[in-house]
């Protein structure tokens, strides 16, 4: 109990006061940009894996009498060919109200597809370890049904992806912002700290203090306020993704990652205010050496 | 008073401190020391005597390490201080204990958290420095108030409690800047017994007071300054007190 007390009364001045609130807001930000960093990046990765064993095929649609006639049987050849396909899994037929499921967002739910010309799909899964040739398939496909195009959907992905990891970089450029901000805060507030106290210091020093004695005294402040505002700023987070995550899960929009962390995400956001405690902790000691080796 | 012919003090040994034509000057301010050659030897006890603005504290800083001199050399524990890094020079005011002017008590911790500082600086941080310290306050009469902050003790009382905080450590070397100013006569007689106390035990003793009859009660040698200078008056003999070893007396 004797000792426990810090020599320097940093817990009085600005810094005290205003530290722990500064590192609320960091690490309340640094954790939303983590979280979307690891968001993105887990959707990325499950668009991926959800697309690289299918591709779907557009047969499109005859506006001729007799090619319309034509269309079932159509259909059913490119189906058996792709049965007969060495990797094909499964060739499923879209059916008219499923396709017009599909269509709903974008043409309202009063539209009816019977008037217009929309082609018949065939959603086709295969092994991905053994996937067809594509461009092979895609002969063969064209001459059973003429027209035929078929969609691996890469460059869908590509596009999805690129912008999936453009946000997610910004997210990490936010969060090493955020470590760089607060270095800054940390240094500001240690060098202000050895300016009001420097009396204390210099007695500290007068009855035979070392410089890392000093330093010690600031490195526990620094440590114990951003940890303890960095705690805060993290159950805010918590409780913003939830609310976010709650939101999303009542929303229908397409293609939007579900907000939910996995058992590492969770580790890397519990470890974020630690991180930043020890990353001030260390400028504090830093900041603090610097400054009195300088002196006489 | 007798004066010596020469500025310094012979030692028994190697001398503990050893100023040699030191001089110091504020910044591009006038001189306030100059010339400044005396020797302490170790286990030696000196009073520090001089006119308000002789330089009494400003000799003492650049004793206890605050401050290095403009010019000429400073010996400490046989060390050239101006060789001195800033570990070098911390360990080796863990050895010098402080009694400042104005106290420097700091008034956000306790007596006893003030006093067990050097302690603590040290590295010493066993719950038995507790009853240490609480022992050396009790002597200093301050046993009432070991749980007592500083702005509410009065001027003799945090006197006492720099003391206590000076000699806890048992330095080498001990530096009193007007120990006694705050303190009636008798509480300042017990506070030299006790510095006497640590001499005995090998402490050396350096007390800047300008209380003459203080001086003369104890039988010690006076280091004086005057005119920027310094010159070293032997003690008197037939003083009260016996003369402490290795000084020139």
């Amino acid at each position: 109990m004797l000792f426990r007390r810090s020599d320097v009364p940093l817990k009085g001045d600005a810094s005290g006061r205003y530290l722990p609130w500064l590192a609320a807001v960091m690490v309340y930000l640094a954790s939303l940009a983590l979280v979307c960093a690891l968001t993105m990046n887990r959707a990325i990765t499950h668009w991926q894996e959800g697309l690289s064993g299918s591709l779907t095929i557009q047969i499109p649609h005859d506006a001729d009498a007799a090619g319309a006639a034509g269309a079932p049987e159509r259909l059913e050849r490119v189906v058996a060919l792709l049965m007969a396909t060495p990797g094909v899994r499964e060739a499923e037929v879209l059916e008219p109200a499923e396709i017009e499921r599909l269509l709903r967002p974008w043409l309202g739910g009063a539209a009816g597809l019977d008037d217009l010309p929309v082609p018949q799909l065939v959603s086709v899964s295969f092994d991905p370890a053994a996937a067809p040739d594509v461009d092979k398939l895609a002969r063969e496909v064209a001459g059973v049904a003429p027209g035929a195009v078929i969609d691996t959907h890469r460059a869908w992905l590509g596009k999805v992806r690129d912008l999936a990891r453009s946000v997610q970089w910004v997210a990490v450029l936010v969060v090493a912002l955020i470590g760089a901000c607060a270095i800054a805060i940390v240094a500001f507030a240690t060098r202000m700290g050895l300016s009001v106290h420097g009396n204390v210091i210099q007695l500290l020093h007068l009855i035979g203090a070392r410089d890392s004695y000093v330093a010690g005294q600031f490195q526990a402040h620094a440590l114990t306020f951003v940890l303890r505002g960095g705690i805060a700023g993290l159950v805010l987070a918590v409780g913003t993704v939830f609310l976010i995550g709650q939101g999303l899960r009542g929303s229908d929009v397409m293609l939007l990652p579900e907000l939910t962390l996995q058992p590492l995400d969770w580790s890397a956001l519990l470890l974020l205010p630690v991180f930043v405690a020890l990353v001030a902790m260390l400028t504090a000691r830093v900041t603090v050496m610097r400054t009195l080796g300088r002196m006489p | 008073m007798p004066s010596s012919p020469a500025p310094q003090v012979k030692a028994i040994g190697k001398d503990l401190v050893r100023f040699e034509d030191v001089a110091l000057r504020y910044g591009a301010g006038p001189v306030v020391l100059g010339g400044v050659t005396f020797h302490l030897a170790p286990g030696s006890f000196h009073f520090l005597g001089g006119a308000s603005g002789a330089g009494k504290s400003s000799l003492l800083s650049m004793i206890y390490l605050a401050r290095r001199p403009s010019s000429g050399r400073i010996e400490l524990f046989g060390r050239d201080v101006a060789s001195l890094t800033r570990l070098d020079a911390a360990m080796m005011r863990r050895k010098i204990g402080v009694v400042f002017q104005d106290f420097r008590l700091l008034d956000h911790l306790t007596a006893l958290e003030n006093v067990a500082l050097p302690l603590k600086v040290s590295g010493q941080r066993d719950e038995k420095v507790r009853r240490h310290v609480a022992e050396l306050l009790a002597w200093v009469g301050l046993a009432e108030h070991l749980e007592s902050y500083p702005p509410t003790l009065s001027g003799g009382q945090k006197q006492r409690v720099a003391i206590a905080r000076a000699v806890v450590g048992r330095p080498s070397l001990l530096i009193a800047d007007e120990p006694t100013g705050n303190v009636d006569d008798r509480m300042a007689v017990r506070l030299l017994y006790l510095f006497e106390e640590l001499n005995k035990l090998g402490t050396t003793i350096v007390i800047a007071t300008h209380n003459e009859s203080l001086v003369a009660r104890f039988n010690h040698p006076i280091v004086r300054l005057a005119d920027g200078g310094v010159r070293v008056e032997r003690a008197q003999t037939g003083a009260q007190t016996r003369p402490s070893k290795g000084s020139a007396a």
